[in-house]
């Protein structure tokens, strides 16, 4: 049955990107189960880089996956573009994921099958688009992030950092409003982690992004613009750099 | 324009450089659906060869259509029969009757059915009958009628002393012992009265099932025609029973395969489950997660049917024309094993492939849809 386009929430500033109020995520059933998320509030304004950390298990990545329409929140409200995300449909989520959203996760970055042109590609050939426009696209973005030359290699053929800007250009290539990055330089040594983050806050400001990066890397963290410090009940503003 | 989900499902199945254990799994499966639909071509095909043979024989050995008094009836007199002959010059009309009589050879006496043919001017036997009183063209035969005559040595039976001047083919399936004469003759050997029947036969033995649809609106009332198929029902409908019973039991083989590729479509899902997760986060929908599914699966299913069917087809032509099959001499009816592929044969097995691998993939398609994206990016 086809569901009304979600409502727009005018309360809100049109200025944030992301509004959550009391989300609460748990996993399990009965004894068993788990709160991770215990009644979450957190605003993201548009333009903002905000970096999460957090010791491991406290829900850094289930509330970047709640954020990027990948779960469901057992209860809170979450806004995204001033939209109530609750009311999107399963192929609403999913086309929202496809053209506002763009991922970085820390481990699967690119799919073995596929040239690193075709993986950062993925998102325009999955919108419908062209397949020799989508490479088109692609390719000047694999070019922004430096790998021109490695444009037809596979993942396999790939080091874990040009990986990792592979995932980074996949992400940027339908232009979305929002990044979301779950821990990208988990599996990188310092120098490529540091070049990834370098990339990412050029992109970020090039591109006009919002940004929620999770990150271990406190030094890493330290460059965003804000860092929220997730505890599971609470989200504490640590520093604030702009 | 080429979708994503073919591009991916593509990559999987053809692409496979990268990855050998699904290249593995894609081509076990491929393999079992192509050797599936490939034994399934060559049985029909077979099938098809035996009775193909078989139809064409009953076709040029017996009649096409037989014109017959309704119940309670008589054929009617007149010229309607003539009116027959000159409208339908590319059939052999023929008016029989006839009864039961002995003959007898040099070797002994059999019962046999004697037909008395309005347009025949010779004698003629049937195979069996040449053959249980050994006998052929140029024998002497005696044919001894169940009418009496009365003789200096009392009632004998009234015989005559022909000379066969043919032997003719017979039917398969048909073991009577038949001696054709000339209607004078019969009439002389038996109390004949009006045709009892009016025998059709086309000149070209392919036309034999359609003589009796040729002639239904030319006939008098009181005269039905029993056609090709309804004059051989018994062993048509065994034939027909017989091409679907093991159609049905071949066709299990590819029931096997799609086992087969159910299974391999659920590995492919649980080992892509991390690549499936990431699509699913670059906004594939669980629909097309399970489109994408579908596809590989008809993908192994169309291209591993399409290639069995070639290669069954090509495998059944090649058998037939070299002859590589023989059979003895004198047992069959023909001399090698025939094959025959026909179109119908080809639709009915790619339709088969199709359908076993929708049905197969169904399930695998299904549960990869379901499966929370996170559990595939949580694995490592």
């Amino acid at each position: 049955m086809p569901q009304s386009p979600p409502q727009r929430m005018a309360v809100f500033a049109m200025s944030e990107v992301v509004r959550a109020s009391g989300l609460r995520k748990g996993y399990g059933s009965g004894e068993r189960r788990v709160e991770v998320l215990r009644g979450i509030d957190l605003a993201v304004t548009e333009g903002e880089m905000v970096a999460v950390v957090g010791p491991s298990g406290v829900g850094k990545s289930t509330l970047l996956h709640l954020i990027g329409l990948l779960d469901r929140p057992d209860a809170g409200e979450l806004l995204l573009f001033d939209d109530d995300a609750s009311r999107l449909s399963v192929e609403e989520r999913a086309h929202w994921r496809n053209r506002r959203i763009g991922f970085v996760f820390q481990f699967h970055a690119l799919l073995p099958e596929f040239s690193l042109e075709e993986n950062v590609a993925m998102p325009l050939l999955i919108a419908g688009r062209p397949r020799r426009a989508a490479l088109e696209e692609a390719r000047a973005l694999v070019q922004m992030v430096g790998l021109e030359q490695r444009r037809d290699h596979y993942p396999d053929e790939l080091s874990g950092g040009e990986q990792q800007r592979g995932a980074v250009a996949r992400a940027l290539v339908a232009r979305p409003e929002l990044l979301l990055a779950d821990e990208p330089t988990g599996n990188l040594d310092a120098t490529n982690a540091e070049g990834l983050f370098d990339l990412l806050q050029e992109l970020h400001g090039s591109r006009s992004l919002t940004s929620v990066i999770v990150t271990h890397n406190e030094a890493l963290a330290s460059r965003c613009g804000r860092i929220l410090r997730l505890t599971g009940a609470a989200v504490e503003e640590t520093c604030s750099r702009i | 324009m080429v979708s994503v989900l073919t591009q991916v499902a593509g990559r999987y199945l053809l692409g496979l450089r990268r990855r050998t254990h699904v290249a593995a799994v894609s081509a076990i499966s491929f393999g079992a659906m192509a050797l599936g639909a490939m034994a399934l071509v060559l049985t029909l095909s077979l099938l098809e060869g035996f009775q193909s043979t078989i139809r064409r024989q009953l076709a040029e050995s017996g009649i096409h259509a037989e014109l017959r008094p309704r119940v309670g009836r008589t054929l009617p007199a007149g010229d309607w029969l003539a009116s027959l002959r000159a409208r339908h010059p590319e059939l052999e009309v023929r008016a029989v009757s006839g009864g039961a009589v002995w003959c007898l050879g040099t070797d002994g006496a059999v019962p046999a059915e004697l037909e008395a043919v309005d347009t025949l001017s010779r004698v003629e036997v049937n195979r069996v009958l040449a053959a249980r009183l050994a006998i052929g063209a140029g024998s002497e035969l005696v044919i001894a009628s169940p009418r009496l005559v009365l003789t200096p040595l009392g009632p004998m039976p009234l015989r005559r002393k022909v000379t066969v001047d043919a032997v003719g083919p017979v039917q398969p399936g048909d073991d009577r012992a038949v001696v054709r004469v000339p209607t004078s003759l019969g009439a002389a050997l038996l109390q004949l009265g009006g045709a009892r029947s009016v025998a059709l036969r086309a000149h070209k033995p392919a036309d034999a099932w359609r003589v009796a649809s040729d002639v239904q609106n030319e006939i008098p009332d009181g005269v039905e025609v029993v056609s090709f198929a309804e004059l051989n029902r018994p062993l048509l409908a065994a034939l027909t029973l017989e091409r679907v019973m093991i159609g049905f039991g071949v066709a299990l083989v590819m029931v096997v395969a799609a086992l087969n590729l159910l299974c391999n479509l659920a590995l492919l899902a649980a080992e892509k489950r991390a690549d499936v997760a990431l699509l699913t986060a670059l906004g594939l929908s669980p629909a097309r997660v399970r489109r994408l599914f579908l596809l590989l699966g008809l993908g192994v299913g169309a291209l591993g049917g399409l290639l069995g069917t070639l290669a069954g087809g090509v495998v059944a032509e090649i058998l037939d024309r070299t002859r590589a099959l023989p059979l003895p001499r004198g047992v069959f009816i023909v001399s090698h094993v025939p094959f025959r592929v026909t179109a119908g044969a080809v639709v009915a097995v790619l339709a088969v492939s199709l359908a076993a691998a929708l049905l197969a993939s169904l399930a695998p398609a299904r549960a990869a849809a379901k499966r929370d994206p996170l559990e595939g990016l949580r694995y490592e």
